[in-house]
């Protein structure tokens, strides 16, 4: 009974005195916002260059990845070869793949076992005065096979819908919140662009993945796409390809690849026009950027430490001279050392932590508005930036770790002050 | 019983670069009992804010034994100095040394937060003091906002939040005018009565009347060591 007590009391002590000392800190940080303000400059830019570089590499990387996602051992994902061209809307305009190309894959290749063309695109949906937009995804049949998707209600695309270029469609379960639907909402009717569909069916719920929703998505036929979202976007139909035997695979792959440039009249010597990715190509392309962005990221942080870092202990000390006075006044009243080394290490650690955050969300902001500007000039289908998790963790760790470590002499310095002389100080 | 202060011997000296030392305070032997109101006078550079830090466990002498309450002072480290002029000193200064930028209540909550009370018992007894001062207005007023006096008397209530055993004064008065002096010489004196020990150093002799006993330095010796007569 007493002793806990006497526990509860130093809790609340030590809590008291983690509490003043964050008061103290920001109060000291609040009395010289400029000063405050440019020293934690170099932290707040080299946080900032961080987050802008990985949110939109994340973001690229996430739209990426998208496509591939649902990848298993024994398929293959095939795209026009944008890399030929210096920008991805030359490639665009310059390159063609079709549905005929997947048909031709699917009849000419034996160890095809089955082929899903789709185009993508993104329109305004609505339902009963509610609007939005979305990804539309136009594809046959096989689509769900081949990559192995489950539905919740209802039924897949058939193969007289896109025989009859019905207006159907399979809504991903975010359709549902965005578009307000009731919850049986197979044979509602939804418009897409100028059509009108019938929900026929409810894709299982997927999930995220590099922080975009899988579920926010709609089906239809793909010769209904090809119809509605016209001829620029019915000379990108990508494919999934599902072979017979993955242990062959790098043979099924050199054989499509015969079979596509064949039917595109490529002469020998020439360069493919199409790119075929299979799980394990995906897999070393991932390896490669992930190092490169750690690459980045540990040179910007390992220049941010420095910089911000010399920055912040440089003001510390004038802070600490400054401030002799009152460190004097602090230990007459009783303050033990580590109670003024805590006080200047806390101080510092609260200024690079508040650069840290600073610089966060002016990375976020300037990321997104790069996208923005990269949006209106280069590509309208520019992946939104996305700022992982990790990376505000990290960011921030980082920057507290710096007030730290920078902080650590002068607080020393300021500790080992005599009282006398720090009240005699003027 | 132990008396409150034992010193005896006690010598402090400065180091004077290429010149080797200076004696500020060459053997001083005192005991001061709980209770008491003890005023130090000298001429300037006599070494008696060089005692009072002494006294105040702030500074640690070169030579001699000091006992407060019995705990030999000399010995300790800075640590325990810390904790000692936390629980058992109360300190007022010339120029008041208030932080600036906190409050009167912050200010005099101070001592508390380094002798780890919670913080509700803290604003509690902090305004205790504030109040019995008759400071409740003024308590969240920044220093640079109170006048020479309410700012002493802010200090006062900081030297007595922690219920010292001690209260040290370096020249309480010497930045007042004489009337807001004599009210502040009139609280150290009723403090005295209500049982607190008081050390005052001074070189005012009026200021130095309002204490029940006169100590004279010079030269970093007692001189002199009275009781006054009262009127
Ligand atoms: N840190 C120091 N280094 C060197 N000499 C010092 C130091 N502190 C004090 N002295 C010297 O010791 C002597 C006593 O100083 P002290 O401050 O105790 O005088 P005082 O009696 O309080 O004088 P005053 O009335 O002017 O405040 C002075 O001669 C002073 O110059
Ligand atoms: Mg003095």
């Amino acid at each position: 009974m007493a002793s806990a007590q006497i526990k509860k009391e130093e809790i609340f002590g030590l809590w008291g005195t983690f509490v003043e000392l964050v008061k103290v800190s920001l109060r000291a940080i609040m009395a010289s916002k400029m000063r405050s303000f440019l020293t934690v400059l170099g932290i707040i830019i080299g946080v900032l260059a961080v987050v802008t570089v990985l949110s939109i590499i994340q973001g690229v990387f996430a739209s990426f990845f998208k496509e591939f996602e649902t990848m298993g051992a024994d398929t293959m994902f095939i795209r026009p070869n944008y890399e030929m061209f210096k920008s991805h809307v030359e490639g665009i305009r310059r390159l063609k793949m079709t549905y005929d190309d997947a048909l031709y894959v699917k009849e000419n290749v034996p160890d095809v076992k089955d082929v899903a063309p789709f185009l993508m695109s993104t329109d305004q949906i609505s339902y009963r005065g509610k609007k939005d937009s979305t990804q539309i995804i136009g594809t046959t049949e096989s689509y769900i096979t081949v990559n192995n998707l489950g539905l919740d209600e209802g039924r897949f695309i058939s193969n007289v819908d896109v025989a009859t270029r019905r207006k159907v469609c399979i809504i991903g379960v975010d359709i549902i919140d965005k578009l307000a639907l009731p919850p049986q909402c197979v044979g509602e009717e939804i418009q897409i662009g100028r059509g009108t569909y019938t929900i026929i069916g409810v894709q299982e719920k997927k999930g995220g993945s590099f922080g975009q929703s899988q579920d926010d998505i709609i089906f239809i036929p793909l010769t209904t796409g090809i119809q509605q979202y016209g001829q620029t976007v019915a000379n990108q139909v990508f494919m999934v390809v599902q072979v017979k035997d993955a242990r062959r695979m790098d043979d099924s792959v050199d054989k499509i690849s015969t079979a596509l440039r064949r039917k595109h009249g490529l002469k020998f010597g020439q360069e493919d026009d199409f790119r075929i990715f299979t799980v394990e190509q995906v897999r070393k392309i991932i390896k490669q950027f992930t190092s490169i962005s750690t690459m980045v990221v540990t040179a910007i942080v390992s220049i941010t430490l420095i910089v911000g870092g010399i920055g912040i202990m440089n003001i510390m000390l004038v802070s600490v001279t400054e401030r002799t006075r009152e460190i004097g006044i602090r230990m007459a009243v009783g303050a033990k050392r580590k109670h003024i080394l805590y006080q200047f290490l806390l101080e510092s650690v609260t200024l690079s932590t508040l650069g840290g955050v600073i610089g966060l969300v002016s990375g976020w902001g300037l990321a997104h508005f790069i996208v923005f500007i990269l949006r209106k000039s280069v590509s309208e289908t520019f992946p939104p930036a996305y700022v992982p998790i990790w990376v505000v963790f990290l960011s921030l760790i980082f920057a507290a770790l710096t007030g730290a470590v920078f902080g650590v002499y002068p607080a020393y310095k300021a500790s080992r002050l005599d009282p006398i002389e720090a009240l005699r100080y003027e | 019983m132990a008396a409150l202060i034992e010193v005896s011997n006690l010598k402090k000296d400065y180091p004077m670069g290429s010149a080797g030392v200076f004696n500020a305070l060459k053997g001083i032997d005192l005991k001061v009992e709980k209770g008491e109101f003890v005023a130090i006078m000298g001429a300037s550079g006599s070494g008696k804010s060089t005692l009072l830090h002494l006294l105040g466990c702030l500074d640690t002498p070169t030579s001699g034994s000091y006992l407060l309450e019995g705990t030999p002072v000399h010995t300790l480290s800075s640590d325990q100095l810390a904790e000692l002029r936390n629980k058992k000193i109360g300190f007022i200064f010339q120029s008041f040394y208030l932080l600036p930028r906190a409050n009167a209540l912050e200010n005099v909550e101070l001592p508390l937060i380094y002798a780890k009370i919670p913080p509700s018992e803290r604003r509690r007894k902090a305004m205790d003091v504030i109040s019995f001062l008759q400071l409740e207005n003024h308590a969240h007023h920044l220093p640079n906002q109170l006048s020479g006096g309410q700012r002493q008397q802010i200090a006062i209530a900081r030297a007595l939040v922690n219920k010292p055993s001690l209260i040290m004064a370096d020249e309480p008065t010497g930045n007042l005018d004489s009337l807001t002096s004599q009210r502040i010489m009139e609280l150290l004196k009723k403090l005295n009565e209500m049982g607190n020990t008081l050390i005052l150093v001074t070189h005012e002799a009026d200021i130095a009347a309002y204490a029940k006993r006169l100590i004279k330095i010079k030269d970093g010796r007692i001189i002199s060591d009275e009781l006054m007569k009262k009127n």
